[in-house]
């Protein structure tokens, strides 16, 4: 008798060192990813690669940018080696500035409603649809929710745009700030993102004698089996790289910094 | 005029790429020890590769080795010293690189990976100098821990591993471990200075 075949879903190739066999291959085709964590501990750095790394691979990417200017995040991945800004010029890699977006759509206001939603989310899928983008970072969903009051309606925009994304084929990281403040939620700033995703990636520091020591950590991605050990992450010119953070270097645990 | 031990280079014909080498020496002999070592690395093997510095600075090591007439400029440094000194990671060498403290163990390794990553060679050593150093900083067990997985990283990726280690100033567990994990021993440890 043949055993079963297992199921195995397509894959995005991350391309970043170590997270690819973290995640058994990668991240499932058209999922929605919440990489959350503090300041300074590489975030944006960590989804830049994941577009950089698509670029290279033919694929269209799009970065939407709350939290520094398009010009400002550019010079910033200048930092890779495999970075070409023939990538931009051509069109493979598409940064947007969230301000810009607004001002399009109309939506200068401090607060967003049902409608203003529905606008954005529309926008986003439209260009995300026109371009043919495959891989997409929001930095941060955490600044552009800051906009949206109920937390029903952080819910139903999360969740819309997770489902038309994934349904255009498009992998999306969605960048979460963890601050000191919300220290009662533990992935994500109000409480709902995490439960929207497919998959989250905590990045951190352990306080280590007195040194900060950035980690990664794969809690949950929907799809796939993956290893959920807290891994060590230097950002290097070459990109992210990862090895196992040690079991007896860890025990400082409760030093972890969730938030500042 | 300074002379190296060639009976090391002797022994260092023995062994593989994936090998790695516990090179005991003595408080008096360590530098000749390490010398002895790289040199034939270097010049009979024509290895390149990474020089993690955790008992003196990387230019003090630099420096010495130069006195001696052994060009290092195509070995990778990492210093865990220097930065805990104030104005100490103040040089323009390119091949000098700095990790903040020898308690960050997960930033050597890694450090070394990218360095080695970046090379052209195709035969590489790591030097961790020494055991002794990280020992002051870092607890037993996650010693023991780390050498277990710096040792199998290397393998894994064929590159030579060279453990320097003053063994009666190593804490037991650690030197057990060593013993347990090295494929190759290299003992210049039990020296007497009359």
């Amino acid at each position: 008798m043949q055993p079963a075949a297992v199921y195995t879903r397509d894959r995005c190739i991350t391309g970043i060192h170590g997270l690819d066999e973290i995640l058994r291959g990668g991240i499932p085709y058209g999922s929605t990813v919440l990489a959350s964590g503090t300041c300074g501990s590489g975030k944006t750095t960590l989804a830049m690669e994941f577009l950089v790394r698509g670029a290279i691979a033919g694929e269209a990417c799009a970065h939407f940018t709350a939290t520094e200017p398009s010009v400002k995040l550019l010079e910033n991945i200048r930092q890779f080696e495999f970075f070409d800004m023939n990538m931009v010029d051509t069109g493979l890699i598409n940064v947007f500035d969230m301000d810009v977006l607004y001002s399009w759509l109309g939506l200068e206001k401090s607060s967003f409603d049902l409608d203003d939603v529905h606008a954005l989310i529309k926008a986003i899928v439209d260009i995300v649809n026109t371009i043919g983008v495959t891989r997409l970072v929001i930095d941060s969903v955490t600044t552009l929710c800051y906009k949206i009051k109920s937390e029903q309606l952080i819910r139903d925009f999360l969740f819309t745009l997770g489902k038309k994304l994934s349904t255009l084929g498009c992998t999306t990281i969605l960048i979460s700030e963890i601050t000191s403040a919300t220290e009662n939620a533990h992935w994500s700033s109000f409480g709902v993102e995490e439960a929207i995703a497919d998959g989250i990636v905590v990045m951190g520091d352990v306080e280590r004698m007195g040194h900060l020591l950035r980690f990664l950590q794969v809690v949950k991605m929907r799809g796939t089996s993956h290893s959920r050990a807290k891994h060590a992450i230097e950002l290097t010119p070459i990109g992210v790289m990862l090895t196992p953070m040690l079991k007896w270097g860890a025990q400082g645990d409760t030093k972890s910094r969730w938030g500042a | 005029m300074f002379e190296l031990d060639q009976r090391i280079a002797e022994q260092l014909t023995e062994v593989a790429l994936s090998s790695s080498v516990q090179v005991r020496c003595g408080n008096s002999n360590a530098f000749m020890v390490t010398a002895s070592t790289m040199v034939p690395l270097m010049q009979m093997f024509e290895m390149g590769g990474v020089y993690i510095s955790g008992s003196r600075s990387a230019m003090e090591m630099i420096d010495a080795f130069e006195t001696i007439g052994i060009d290092v400029s195509n070995i990778q440094f990492i210093d865990l010293v220097s930065s805990g000194v104030l104005g100490g990671t103040n040089t323009t060498r390119k091949n000098i690189h700095y990790v903040d403290s020898p308690i960050m163990l997960e930033s050597i390794l890694l450090r070394s990976l990218y360095l080695l990553r970046t090379t052209t060679l195709e035969r590489n050593f790591v030097i961790l100098d020494s055991v002794n150093a990280l020992a002051i900083y870092n607890d037993d067990r996650m010693l023991a821990e780390y050498l277990h997985t710096f040792i199998n990283t290397f393998r894994q990726r064929e590159v030579l591993s060279v453990i320097l280690n003053v063994p009666d100033q190593t804490p037991p567990l650690v030197l057990s471990n060593l013993d347990l994990y090295c494929t190759d021993l290299i003992d210049r440890g039990q020296v007497v200075i009359h």
